[in-house]
């Protein structure tokens, strides 16, 4: 009996979430399920909620979608999760300076309202996705203080030439090859000196 | 709810071997032995309290638990030990002494370790039962050499391995449960072989594969449950022969293809459930001859198509789950004929129209769950004729019209009309636990008895057009857990409507017409997270009592009309992510103890009367992302400590105040940060060189200070718009539009690359100067030999020399500049390592 009991209250947990929330609250949700969150900051983020606007370090826009995700310094280990890039209106996400790990989804490059991706100081490893190239709101890219490894990836930098990307730190990662930068606009970049330019 | 069977026909056969143990075969060992083998096990045990009478004085079939066999020559049969307490190793007991065991129940006890093979020497063994034990290792192949078992039940323990095939040679089982362990591999096509099988369980474990066809055979079964395994492909239509099944789950695998049509054969059905899987195509009209069924869940799948019209036939059906498809069309009338429903949840599917009236029939309904769906049309108001209706969820729909005045004083708990396009007046609802009525156009006063029940927890009715005073009964309503009335037209005295609530978590009030002043009561709620009253007109001071909320993460009191200093208690408030008392009539000085707020995320306190200086304990809080303390008549010196809270990215406004003293250099650290607002201050002296490190500024506003000087030359300073320097005393330089610095360059330590640059051009200027001086002279020269005379142009010419490619040059060389300065200086992020990093600026001027 045990056991069937088990199952039934999963089936019964499944149900109470599901029926409940909404996708963004959905996404964000099982974000927190896939994080280990030993400061309990996310304890305000209750999926029965119509949405997520009113947890902490959420801001959503007047249209009640998700526009920042400020965790930051939030002591957060695990990874990210791909459903991320359904977050469709973000503009900030925030999670710089936790032990976050795994790779960068590369969903993340339909996150087309971007304008801030910092994922500095974690433990991040793999490529960086060049999907992240298809962000052309993106004006801030930090992802420097990871295990990043492979080379940048062509399309991320074109963002210089084609889009809005003002500051890319890609610094103490594994990363090599060579930044082919556009000198036509404005742009910081920062690096490891492996790096040719 | 599967296992019920299971659970009423094993205590019953377990009861049949207890009336029937008349042993037919000489017993080869003696009662005494037999008692010495089971005393050695309890001997074995960690815990064993139960075991009391377990005594060698005593006949062993006067020990708890056993029972004998009725003959002259007594032996042990059966050892009966459910939920005993027993603690210890399964292994000690020496079933070999115990040849003429035929039940063995020693389920729901703490029992390790793994089968023992002498437990294969009991051929007359009729039921083994370990259910809930700890019991590892794997189902030894030999377990078939038990000819006569009928019940094997080892579910809920952590035993492993693949599932034997030799299982299928052991045709007297009746039951199988072996749910709840670690057993991987597929389901052997040889169960089968099991003809007699009435129940099968093998849910909860990690098999794979689809489901075997052979299990069509298994004509007894009444029950056979897969459910939570990860079995794929569709379900076999083999299993249409299963006539005597009783119930049937499937649920949570990864079954595709669509449900087979022959599952309407199935007709003894009472239970279907197949929550959870990948299944398409619609749902086949067939279901309708199950007319035994009693629960129909098919959730979470990708199903398709109507409703069929057939589940009118379903005349027992009590609960209906079909959510998370993508099922459309209407809610078929027909469902209003189903008078023993219970449960139904249709949420989160396609379903249009209208919710038929012929519900309000269903007297026994508890749950009515049909959000996220696009249902359009009024709400019946026969719907408040169900009487035992507990739960109604209209949530996220399309629905218009008004809440239907019969639901007034119903019995109704829980309500969520949230997302629809509903109008009109809420009826007095009155024992409700939950009530969520936002995001609609309701008007109208809020229900006034709304918690007359004592048992209102979440009160949600934000985005509407509610006016009229705060619902009275809310004052003591203490159960109260979350209340959001916020952006509505409310009015009335804030101080009266609110009392003391010991399991409020959050509450926002916000966008209101309310009035009055803050209740020291609210310090009293002690799990208080969330505190928004903004955007209302509060009157009066900010009450000292409120840092007893010490939970408190966000406190929003902006565009109020609150007066007086804040209380020092308000830094008791150490769990404050955002702070927002902007746009009042607030006074005083910060003080020091600011720095203890070490969460604070977002800080504002803009548009009010405060004075004096900032505490450089500011410093301190260094999850600070955004700082408005604009509109103030904050005075003295920035504080350098600004420079510290590097995470700074928004917005860091200190505009309109009296600031004065010298931009802190320190605030080049800031280089997340996009908005810097220092206008309208008295700030003297000059922009700091170290503001071109602030990488991110998109925005920099120093206008209308005392600043002179030249402004530092950066990437950022090029491009921007005058309108940021205005109104100075004397800025010049690298703006457009400022004038040039006339007067000697700065001599500031840092500006290496002015310098730099600044000798490269005087260089090359004075070179052409000397070129074109000599050049000109042997013109001259030449004129005057010619006696040709020429006035100006030729000195022209010189001076304008080419000049875009020498700016150029000069870019290209301070950049060289630049990096070297960096590197020299070691305060660019150059690090111990060979591996160091640099900036690089790539500019070029635009045009």
């Amino acid at each position: 009996m045990k056991i069937q009991h088990i199952a039934f209250l999963l089936l019964g947990l499944a149900s109470a979430t599901v029926v409940k929330c909404n996708v963004e609250g959905d996404i964000l949700y099982s974000q927190k399920k896939a994080w280990k969150d030993p400061n309990n900051v996310l304890q305000s983020w209750d999926p029965t909620l119509v949405n997520p606007c009113t947890w902490f370090h959420i801001t959503c826009n007047n249209e009640n979608s998700v526009i920042r995700v400020d965790l930051g310094n939030a002591g957060l280990s695990g990874g990210l999760i791909p459903e991320l890039g359904r977050l469709t209106q973000l503009q900030y996400l925030e999670l710089y300076a936790n032990n976050i790990s795994g790779s960068i989804p590369a969903q993340l490059g339909k996150l087309t309202k971007l304008v801030s991706l910092d994922l500095y100081h974690n433990q991040l490893s793999g490529p960086i996705p060049s999907s992240l190239g298809n962000i052309k709101s993106l004006k801030y890219l930090r992802l420097n203080g990871n295990g990043l490894s492979g080379i940048i990836p062509k399309k991320v930098l074109d963002l210089v030439l084609t889009g809005n990307l003002t500051e890319m730190n890609v610094s103490d990662n594994e990363l090599f090859g060579t930044i082919r930068t556009s000198k036509k606009r404005v742009t910081t970049i920062t690096q490891d000196a492996k790096i040719s330019s | 709810m599967e296992s019920f069977f299971s659970q009423k026909s094993l205590p019953g056969l377990l009861l049949l071997l207890l009336v029937f143990s008349v042993y037919p075969k000489p017993a080869s060992t003696s009662l005494a032995s037999q008692g010495r083998v089971l005393l050695q096990w309890k001997a074995s045990l960690r815990s064993q309290q139960s075991l009391r009478s377990w005594n060698p004085s005593t006949s062993p079939c006067n020990w708890s638990g056993i029972t004998c066999s009725l003959r002259r020559h007594r032996v042990i049969t059966v050892v009966n030990l459910p939920s005993m307490g027993l603690d210890g190793p399964l292994h000690t007991i020496n079933f070999s002494g115990l040849p003429s065991l035929t039940g063995l129940n020693l389920m729901f006890n703490r029992l390790g370790g793994e089968i023992p093979p002498s437990i294969f020497t009991l051929s007359e063994l009729i039921s083994f039962d370990v259910q809930g034990n700890d019991i590892t290792g794997t189902i030894p192949a030999r377990i078939s050499s038990l000819t006569k078992l009928r019940s094997l039940n080892l579910s809920g323990n952590k035993i492993s391995g693949s599932i034997p095939l030799s299982l299928g040679n052991m045709t007297s089982l009746d039951f199988l449960i072996l749910s709840g362990n670690g057993f991987s591999g597929s389901i052997p096509e040889e169960i089968g072989d099991l003809q007699n099988l009435q129940e099968l369980d093998l849910s909860a474990n990690f098999l794979t594969g689809s489901i075997p066809q052979s299990l069509g055979n298994l004509t007894q079964l009444s029950l056979l449950d897969l459910s939570l395994n990860h079995l794929y492909g569709s379900a076999p239509p083999s299993l249409a022969n299963l006539q005597n099944l009783l119930v049937l789950s499937i649920s949570n695998n990864t079954l595709t293809a669509s449900i087979p049509a022959s599952l309407g054969n199935l007709t003894r059905l009472i239970k279907l459930n197949l929550w959870g899987n990948h299944l398409s195509g619609p749902i086949p009209h067939e279901v309708g001859n199950l007319v035994q069924m009693t629960n129909l869940v098919l959730a979470h799948n990708s199903l398709l198509g109507s409703i069929p019209l057939s589940l009118r036939n379903l005349s027992k059906l009590s609960t209906l789950y079909l959510f998370n498809n993508h099922i459309s069309g209407t809610i078929p009338a027909e469902l209003g004929n189903l008078v023993e429903m219970r449960d139904i949840d249709l949420s989160h599917n396609l379903l249009t129209g209208f919710i038929p009236s012929t519900l309000g029939n269903l007297a026994r309904l508890r749950n009515l769950i049909l959000s996220y769906n696009e249902l359009s049309v009024p709400i019946p108001s026969s719907l408040a004729n169900m009487t035992s209706l507990i739960l109604l969820d209209l949530s996220n729909n399309q629905i218009s019209g008004c809440i239907p005045p019969s639901f007034a004083n119903r019995s109704l708990e829980e309500l969520s009309v949230i997302n629809n396009s509903l109008s009109g007046s809420v009826p007095n609802l009155t024992s409700l636990v939950s009530l969520k009525l936002a995001y609609n156009d309701l008007s109208g006063h809020l229900p006034p008895d709304v918690c007359r029940g004592g048992k209102l927890q979440h009160f949600t009715a934000a985005y509407n057009k509610f006016h009229g005073p705060i619902p009275e009964s809310l004052r003591n309503c203490s159960s109260l857990v979350r209340v959001r009335l916020d952006r509505n037209n409310l009015t009335g005295d804030l101080f009266d409507h609110f009392g003391v609530y010991p399991n409020m978590r959050y509450i926002d009030l916000s966008y209101n017409r309310l009035s009055g002043m803050l209740s020291p009561k609210w310090g009293s709620c002690s799990n208080l997270t969330s505190l928004r009253i903004s955007n209302n007109r509060l009157n009066g001071t900010i009450p000292s009592e409120i840092g007893q909320s010490t939970r408190l993460g966000a406190l929003d009191l902006s565009s109020n009309h609150l007066v007086g200093e804040l209380p020092k208690n308000l830094y008791n408030l150490i769990s404050l992510i955002e702070l927002n008392l902007s746009s009042n009539q607030l006074s005083g000085e910060l003080p020091s103890e600011i720095g203890k707020l070490l969460k604070l995320k977002r800080l504002d306190v803009s548009g009010n009367n405060f004075s004096g200086v900032i505490p450089r304990e500011i410093g301190g809080c260094k999850q600070l992302i955004s700082v408005d303390m604009s509109t103030n008549s904050f005075s003295g010196s920035i504080p350098y400590e600004f420079g510290q809270l590097v995470d700074l990215q928004e917005l860091l406004d200190l505009s309109q105040n009296s600031f004065s003293g010298h931009i802190p250099s320190q605030l080049g650290q800031l280089t997340l940060l996009q908005i810097l607002n220092l206008s309208h201050n008295n700030l003297a002296g000059r922009i700091p060189p170290s503001l071109i490190n602030m990488a991110s500024l998109s925005a920099l506003d120093v206008s209308h200070n005392e600043l002179e000087g030249p402004v530092p030359d950066g990437q950022l300073f090029r491009r921007a718009p005058m309108e940021w320097f205005t109104g100075n005393r004397g800025l010049c330089d690298v703006v457009a539009g400022l004038p040039s610095c006339s007067s000697s360059p700065p001599r500031g330590a840092s500006n290496v690359i002015f310098l730099s640059g600044m000798a490269v051009l005087g260089a090359l200027l004075l070179f052409f100067r000397f070129v074109g001086f000599a050049a000109q002279l042997m013109k001259r020269r030449k004129q005057i030999a010619n006696g040709t005379s020429q006035t100006g142009g030729a000195a022209f010419s010189i001076r304008n020399f080419d000049g875009g490619d020498a700016y150029d040059e000069i870019i290209k060389a301070t950049e060289n500049f630049d990096d070297k300065y960096c590197i020299g200086k070691g305060g660019c992020g150059s690090k111990e390592t060979t591996a160091f990093s640099f900036t690089e600026l790539h500019c070029q001027q635009e045009k």
